[in-house]
């Protein structure tokens, strides 16, 4: 709809012979890249970061477009709008696109919705001050044992991962904390220097590309230790059924040609790959974890199924 | 003499040859987003923000803190000239300084502006270098319950900012609450007041209202009183403040100053409610408050002053804690880490240079402004002789383009279409948009603080009496509205007697 | 507008008029949250806030309203629905033609369009205008600052 013109001379082109559209793919104008989030934030960052590095492999521009709003269905919505040429990406995040899902009807159909490459995949963690008498998740839990309620734990808000990791330790550890909720974990954090919360929760990466100096973190709920944090514990390590982790990566809609997703899949596990690039995202503590378009896509469903569970507890508490 | 030493290295850094091109770029290019309205300089940084990739870490951060402070500097600029505020603190700035423009003094205004806002910064980068860490751990203790007193006094001031009835100024404000409320509420995940359009789940932006209240409703505004816009031009008289001007002026700066230093520490909406505070402090401490609403100069010199010494102090828990304290701040927080640098303790001992840099080039960057703005103030007066019909197509572009761009989508500008509308009625029934600005500004603060104060303290209300800071803001608030409150009434009531006689 | 009442010289209609306005944006208000859960004071619900300031701004309307009937007769300004119509004509108009027509196309539109408001206008002057403010526009705002806007319809 947007681009009328565009569109009518790509539909000739593709009329004269559709395999040499294919193949003039991405080179003959701008592959717009959505992301879902604001300018300067960590998807936002990550994203402009890497689409050079990309660029290289692909031998066409990426242009990104932000596209803010609703957790990232405003640019789901947009995706799927799209034509599926292949010269529109969006950034996809979880648990957000799974949980969107759960909670209300979506403006969008997942169905047309394909992962094309993973990222990053950044666990939770909890922290507390430095000088805290907490020094891991056990004493934290063993606190709450004896005074329900009191240990306050910032989030970013109700269904967010912060929040579902919190429920899932309540529920493993047989506990009682109180989640408050921050606009931000930059909000959070304050509040946990100035002593007002006991912990909050927030993701390994987005952590250690802060200050650390004035926290500590209690754990991590990863399955396996993050590749930037080898020596956090996890929570399981702990004794506790913890898992939550955040990941991002690009989707293309499904109506794309599959040899375009995988192409695009490909040039991203090769950027990832530049030295240039690892350098770069060490300097931003990015938690790299590649997963391809099939590998991804066959891993989404248990992670859905996961999340649903712990979603029941979020309805439990409404 | 270690400050001294440490000052003296950063000043090393920041007049280096690069670091000063980028600082005046960084200057220059705020200058002209600030006067563009709309525009704001979250975008502007976010657009530049992977340039600096490609230069020095300190470049970069010079650059874009330049370009931070400057739009401060240039946005009082619109607010002036054309009554078009492009963020929240030159609301406040907008009130009596487009009064002072109608009756010629625009470029009063404009120096008094630029003068107040040089001498601001230069005390709040002091500020910053002296008493920085121990400033912002005075910040940290101020926790929900103490933010709750102090939006409530912020919102009983912003009564104060509107001429007319106390009333509709309530009611206004009470406005500004509903339309803050907007968008998905972060504690139980429901949308409110959506009417389930996905483009208001995450609130309505500042921009969109205020280009709407006052953009758009000031164009209509002036198309319709063809008589009215003749004045602008007529009576344009003098370039540069009066005798009388500086004599009004001088210790409302001096206040503004403080109070914007002092609120600019805090995180979380302390800046915005610099300007704020500081224009009713000036209407509560002047001879004659009559006079604010129609060109007062301290109206403009003691928010201008806030306003500015707030935007250099908020820089204070990004630098000592590596704490953002506003959207602006997370930009340059971002800034900072894709050069590997993390803000915070630990920086302002390993990398000094870096911290003091910043610092040292913030007061290079406040010299240039005022070299730069000046000598055009000459030019911004001229404007105003431009004829209307030429002036106010370019408003409309700047307008409509700057509220796109917040978020790239054209539901924003329609959105402000729908507001200009709004404000044209508030405008018929006399009633001010400025406390409804604050109010939804203020409004998400305070509720969110509300309700976290009370689920910390699980139920129990008296926290906001045993904690001293928060006693202490109750205390003035409920001082102020007292005060308040007795000569509105006596004045209603005096008001009421004039028209029967008449 | 609430009916004023005929008698004599008494009734402010600019008071009358904000009362309108506040009690039917207070009912908006109460009428879009009305789903929304209350909660107690000691653990808010979403609809707590909202709901207690749209009665205040009924409240404040009434008094408002209730006070103006009292007072000397006020006429409104008698408005001139020209520039009120042609501005919101033009800017809405922006928004629709930019996302599928592009900068160039839209800021040709506000402009022309948006200089209908002013009877005063002169053609010429306002083809110039609008040629130079969309170069302006297309150069500083979309090249230069870069906001994301294509400039062309393709």
């Amino acid at each position: 709809m947007k681009n009328l013109i565009r569109n009518t001379a790509l539909a000739t082109t593709m009329l004269l012979g559709i395999g040499a559209a294919h193949a003039e793919w991405p080179s003959d104008r701008p592959i717009e890249m959505i992301v879902a989030f604001a300018p300067g934030g960590g998807t936002d960052v990550m994203n402009r970061t890497l689409a050079p590095y990309i660029e290289k492999e692909l031998g066409g521009k990426i242009t990104i477009l932000n596209r803010p709003g609703a957790s990232g269905e405003i640019a789901y919505t947009a995706l799927t709008q799209a034509k599926p040429d292949g010269y529109t990406l969006s950034s996809l995040n979880t648990p957000g696109y799974l949980t969107m899902q759960m909670d209300r009807k979506v403006r969008f159909d997942p169905k047309k919705l394909c992962l094309v490459a993973r990222i990053v995949e950044d666990p939770g963690s909890f922290i507390v001050q430095a000088n805290s008498p907490y020094n891991s998740l056990k004493d934290l839990v063993a606190f709450a044992k004896a005074n329900p309620g009191k240990v306050t734990v910032g989030t970013t808000g109700l269904g967010t991962d912060e929040h579902l990791a919190l429920l899932q330790l309540e529920k493993a550890a047989g506990v009682d904390l109180t989640p408050v909720t921050f606009n931000g974990a930059n909000e959070a954090r304050t509040a946990l220097l100035g002593g007002h919360v006991t912990a909050i929760g927030i993701n390994v990466g987005e952590f250690q590309s802060g200050d650390r100096s004035a926290f500590k973190s209690l754990g991590q709920f990863a399955d396996q230790r993050s590749v930037i944090a080898q020596d956090l514990p996890t929570a399981k390590e702990q004794g506790f059924d913890v898992i939550m982790s955040s990941e991002r990566g690009i989707a293309m809609g499904c109506d794309v040609p599959e040899a375009i997703r995988t192409k695009y899949s490909d040039a991203v596990k090769k950027a990832l790959d530049n030295p240039e690039f690892q350098e770069k995202a060490k300097q931003q503590s990015l938690p790299l974890s590649y997963r391809s378009s099939e590998d991804w896509n066959k891993e989404l469903p248990a992670r859905a199924e996961r999340l649903g569970e712990v979603w029941k507890l979020v309805k439990e508490q409404k | 003499m270690e400050f001294l030493d440490l000052l003296m290295l950063g000043f090393g850094e920041a007049l280096n040859p690069t670091n000063l091109a980028f600082c005046l770029l960084g200057a220059l290019l705020g200058t002209l987003i600030g006067v563009l309205p709309g525009i704001g300089p979250t975008a502007t940084i976010a657009v530049l923000l992977p340039i600096t990739f490609y230069l020095p870490p300190l470049a970069g951060i010079i650059m874009l803190s330049g370009i931070y402070y400057g739009a401060q500097y240039g946005g009082s600029t619109t607010a002036i000239l054309v009554n078009l505020p492009g963020e929240a603190s030159s609301v406040v700035t907008a009130i009596d300084g487009y009064k002072m423009a109608q009756n010629g003094k625009a470029g009063s205004a404009l120096a008094v502006a630029a003068l107040g806002s040089f001498f601001a910064g230069t005390v709040a980068t002091f500020g910053i270098a002296i008493a920085g860490p121990t400033l912002s751990s005075f910040a940290l203790s101020f926790g929900p319950a103490e933010y709750v007193a102090l939006m409530l006094f912020g919102l009983l001031a912003a009564t104060v900012l509107a001429r007319g009835s106390v009333l509709k100024a309530i009611g206004m404000i009470l406005f500004g609450l509903a339309l803050g409320m907007v968008g998905i509420d972060a504690a139980s995940g429901e949308e409110r007041l959506t009417f389930s359009a996905i483009e208001l789940f995450d609130g309505i932006d500042f921009v969109v209202i205020a280009i709407g209240v006052f953009g758009f409703t000031e164009i209509i505004e002036n198309l319709e009183n063809v008589e009215a816009r003749g004045v602008l031009v007529r009576k344009l008289s003098r370039l540069w403040p009066t005798r009388e001007d500086f004599r009004k002026a001088w210790p409302a700066v001096l206040r503004g100053t403080g109070v914007g230093t002092f609120l600019g520490i805090l995180p979380g909406g302390g800046a915005t409610l610099a300007a704020f505070c500081a224009y009713s402090l000036e209407k509560k401490v002047a001879k004659d408050p009559r006079e604010f609403g129609n060109g007062a100069v301290q109206g403009v010199a003691g928010p201008e002053a806030a306003n500015n010494a707030g935007a250099q102090s908020s820089f204070i828990p990004l630098l000592t804690l590596g704490i953002p304290s506003n959207n602006m701040m997370a930009m340059m927080l971002s800034a900072f880490i894709i050069h590997g640098i993390t803000p915070g303790p630990t920086v302002l001992q390993t990398q000094p240079q870096i911290f003091w840099g910043l610092v040292a080039s913030m007061w290079v960057g406040n010299l240039m402004l005022v070299v730069i703005n000046l000598p055009l103030i000459g030019v911004w007066v001229k404007l105003l002789t431009v004829p209307y019909r030429l002036l106010y197509p370019a408003i409309l572009l700047f307008c409509c383009v700057g509220v796109y761009s917040i978020n790239n989508r054209i539901f924003d500008v329609v959105l402000a279409a729908g507001f200009g509308l709004l404000g044209y009625l508030f405008r018929k029934a006399k009633c001010e948009p400025g406390p409804l600005l604050l109010g939804f500004v203020l409004g998400p603060l305070l509720e969110t603080n509300i309700r976290r104060a009370l689920v910390i303290s699980q139920g129990s209300p008296s926290v906001f009496v045993e904690r001293p800071i928060s006693l202490v803001l109750l205390i003035a608030t409920a001082a102020m509205l007292v005060l308040m409150v007795l000569p509105s009434f006596r004045k209603t009531r005096e008001e009421a007697f004039q028209e029967e006689e008449a | 507008m609430a009916g004023p009442r005929k008698a004599g010289g008494t009734g402010d209609r600019p008071d009358l008029l904000t009362a309108a306005l506040f009690v039917g944006l207070g009912a908006v208000g109460l009428w879009a949250g009305r789903d929304l859960t209350m909660g107690t004071a000691a653990a808010m619900g979403p609809g707590y806030l909202p709901r207690i300031v749209c009665w205040l701004l009924i409240l404040v309307g009434l008094t408002v309203g209730g006070m103006g009937l009292f007072r000397a007769r006020e006429d409104i300004t008698i408005p001139n629905l020209r520039p009120l119509a042609v501005i919101l004509l033009s800017v809405v108009g922006f928004a629709f033609t930019a996302e599928y027509f592009g900068f160039v196309a839209a800021s040709v539109w506000l402009l022309l369009i948006g200089s209908l408001a002013d009877r005063e206008s002169r053609w010429r002057e306002v083809i110039l205008l609008t040629a130079g403010l969309t170069a302006f526009g297309a150069l500083v705002f979309i090249v230069g600052l870069g906001v994301q806007l294509p400039i062309w319809p393709f």
